[in-house]
């Protein structure tokens, strides 16, 4: 038998999105493979978000073909989580930690007695293991968007949607969940999309950064990014080919403005 | 299409119970249809009762609020000043405050007998405590910044009362005689079902007492217009008056 | 400065107190006539006497009774109807100018009507008092729900959650700091509403025991009876902000 290469995680084939009368995305065609860090970057209003939960199946594409891993999308999954921006808003504020994370569980019917020691390993895993019954009110914002992360992580996902995840945080914060979720990413080998207006952050996280332009929405450019993992905040950002990508595209997104 | 959904359950409810009470519901001693109660509300307004009525009921709710809000809101407004009076008075007012204003129908009728003294006497005391409390959270609750500010500056004690703390203080105080109005028509009501033979009320009951269904529903939509008008008007007053500064929702 | 300080603890206490003699002053001055307003220890011992003699406490329980089976038929049917009108965006378009209509009129109103259709019957009252504390419950109720964050909607979804699910463990949680506020305004209403329904129907209670007290110039049993209504008021008051504070501990933990 023939060796089938297999299915991409994220098949976009010609989408197209309006809303309210208006495109905010046209002609995008990407695969995505399973296991590929991507992150999708550009200036506000290129629809970054918008193709981010045409993914989540929160909004549907005007026109185009959507599959994941081959079978097109039909609506949100409990195989995609979504790591969305305002943490504060997304955490359940009277649930504690481990009812937050909890929250993912009982929706795919897991028994009582086996989330315990799940939730333990997954609060654990995100640094939150001491702060289990404490309320998202009582976290600081990097320690939310911990327990966010958790949460999703919980739903034991095929792939993780994260929308500029953190962009609300001040940079030491970021450094550090920047290193734990690609931490995360390569030992469970998940397939990530990740928005941002950081072309910096899209960089030093992606295996490939696509590029969209404005008005209407649409891809600029894809470039791979092949510097050595596991990334480095020093070395990494210093490294000679990872300066030259970032002018590279820093140029692009401001000739083409 | 907003104002149709919304007109929609009235309407339906209206021709529903027109068509009930002109079919089989004919002749009903307890409920009459919608019809009939419109013409009994354009009878009354005609003979004077409803005018006179309606009179009655609001100057004994004005009467009573006038009382009660102006004591409730000078002496809350003067506690909130200080913290140390805060803490001191709250023990009297948790304690006096929940009794029931309607407790004091039998008292106010044995002091002042059937009449205004009587109803405005209970408008009065249900008005005064919604007006202290809120009072005493306005004045206690304005923003320190301002009163450095005024510290700053150099302003007299006087000078602080009229041109900072009264003025930051007022949509607050304006939210509290807001909704005392709103009780003291539903006091003043309340006083005239129950005891105190004048007003809308005491028409509403003896309506009901003389078997006339019709103008018993008809003073009842009467009641319900007026305290939905008072309502919407005090509402587009405190809109007019304080578009320039925030005041949160009905109560703080 | 606040009550933690023992000084003003005490002063505050003292206040309460001052109050008490004021009343005793006026009473044995003849500030007020004897008629009308008693001296405190006489109404203290009107107290004791109608509990010693067995009359009072029926009454509170009649009165408690009918306030607590009225309230809690209302809170019942608060939450069940006001979860399913803020639930759903269309019964909210079609039900909520009505409602917002109603609020403003007085629960009293309803009386004569509730007269008219049962006569001066237990379920008479009941009715009034369910019906009028009906609303505080019922409109908190559909705000706390309609009021979900739009985020926690779309979470909901990606996990996909059932309607139920999403009820039950988002819109009842949410909606609770509202639901708990509204009661506790309902049970002030039920109070009223169950005093006055005594005084019209004449059945076995405070609010008429209080009304009879009056006519038959005893002032000191009407203030027993007043005090006992505000006792009433206070307590159940005090019991529904306890449990304001334990369920919704979350609220106050930033």
């Amino acid at each position: 038998m023939l060796a089938r290469p297999p299915e991409p995680a994220i098949a976009f084939d010609a989408i197209r999105v309006d809303l309210g009368g208006k495109t905010i995305l046209t002609d995008i065609t990407l695969d995505v493979k399973p296991g590929e860090f991507i992150c999708v970057m550009g200036p506000s209003g290129c629809g970054k978000t918008t193709l981010l939960r045409v993914v989540a199946g929160l909004v549907q594409a005007s026109a185009g073909k959507l599959s994941l891993f081959g079978k097109p999308v039909q609506g949100p999954s409990r195989k995609v989580s979504v790591v969305f921006q305002d943490y504060g808003r997304a955490l359940l504020p009277w649930r504690d930690a481990a009812g937050n994370v909890a929250l993912a569980l009982e929706a795919a019917g897991m028994p009582r007695a086996e989330q315990r020691p799940l939730i333990e390993t997954l609060l654990a895993k995100v640094g939150l293991k001491d702060h289990a019954h404490k309320f998202p009110g009582q976290l600081s914002g990097g320690m939310q968007q911990r327990l966010q992360i958790a949460r999703c992580l919980a739903q034991d996902p095929e792939i993780l949607l994260m929308d500029e995840p953190f962009g609300a945080l001040d940079a030491m914060t970021r450094q550090q969940l920047q290193d734990e979720v690609l931490a995360l990413a390569a030992e469970r080998n998940t397939t990530v999309f990740f928005v941002t207006h950081d072309l910096e952050e899209a960089l030093y996280l992606g295996d490939r950064v696509v590029a969209l332009l404005p008005n209407p929405g649409r891809l600029a450019r894809i470039v791979d990014v092949p510097l050595a993992r596991p990334r480095n905040q020093l070395a990494t950002r210093e490294h000679p080919d990872f300066l030259a990508m970032r002018r590279d595209l820093f140029d692009m997104m401001h000739e083409t403005h | 299409m907003r104002l149709a959904k919304a007109a929609a359950l009235p309407l339906l409810l209206i021709v529903g119970a027109e068509l009930w009470f002109r079919g089989p519901g004919a002749g009903s001693e307890s409920l009459a249809a919608p019809s009939a109660a419109f013409a009994a509300i354009v009878e009354a307004l005609g003979d004077g009762t409803l005018v006179t009525a309606t009179r009655q009921t609001l100057t004994a709710a004005l009467g009573g609020l006038a009382i009660g809000a102006s004591a409730g809101l000078v002496l809350g407004f003067l506690i909130g000043l200080s913290k140390t009076a805060i803490a001191l008075s709250t023990p009297s007012v948790e304690l006096f405050r929940p009794i029931p204003s309607v407790a004091l129908i039998p008292l106010a009728m044995l002091v002042f007998g059937f009449g205004y003294g009587f109803e405005m006497s209970i408008v009065a005391f249900a008005t005064f405590w919604p007006c202290l409390i809120l009072a005493q959270a306005a004045a206690s609750q304005i923003e320190p910044r301002l009163m450095e500010v005024s510290r700053v500056i150099g302003l007299s004690s006087t000078q602080r009362l009229f041109k900072i703390v009264l003025p930051a203080a007022m949509p607050r105080i304006f939210v509290a005689l807001r909704l005392a109005a709103g009780f003291a028509l539903v006091v003043a009501v309340t006083v005239e079902i129950a005891a105190n033979p004048q007003g809308l009320g005491y028409m509403l009951m003896i309506a009901q007492q003389s078997l006339r269904p019709e103008l018993m529903l008809g003073s009842l939509i009467w009641i319900g217009l007026i305290g939905w008008g008072v309502n919407a008007g005090l509402n587009a007053l405190q809109g007019r008056l304080f578009r320039h500064q925030q005041v949160a929702g009905g109560k703080p | 400065m606040t009550l933690r300080n023992p000084i003003v603890f005490i002063g505050s206490i003292a206040v309460v107190f001052a109050i008490l003699f004021l009343w005793w002053l006026a009473s044995v001055t003849g500030t007020v006539s004897r008629a009308f307003v008693p001296n405190p220890f006489d109404a203290w011992a009107a107290l004791v006497r109608g509990f010693s003699r067995g009359d009072l406490l029926p009454q509170t329980i009649g009165t408690v009774g009918r306030m607590l089976q009225g309230w809690l038929l209302a809170s019942l049917i608060g939450v069940v109807l006001g979860a399913a009108i803020g639930l759903s965006r269309t019964a909210r378009d079609y039900l909520q100018p009505t409602l917002e209509f109603l609020r403003p009129l007085p629960a009293s109103a309803i009386i004569p009507v509730a007269i008219a259709l049962m006569g001066l019957s237990p379920g008479m009252a009941l009715t009034v008092v369910a019906f009028g504390s009906l609303w505080p419950t019922l409109l908190g109720t559909i705000h706390g729900f309609a009021a979900v964050e739009p985020r926690l909607k779309e979470v909901a979804r990606c996990l996909q959650m059932s309607g139920p699910a999403f009820a039950w463990k988002i819109g009842l949680p949410n909606a609770m700091p509202d639901i708990l506020a509204g009661m506790r305004l309902s049970m002030t209403v039920a109070l009223i509403l169950a005093i006055i329904c005594e005084m019209l129907a004449s059945q076995a209670g405070l609010g008429t025991a209080i009304l009879l007290a009056a006519r038959a110039f005893q002032s000191s049993e009407l203030f027993a009876g007043i005090a006992l209504l505000g006792a009433i008021g206070l307590v159940s008051n005090l019991a529904l902000r306890a449990v304001e504070i334990r369920a919704l501990a979350w609220q106050n933990s930033h």
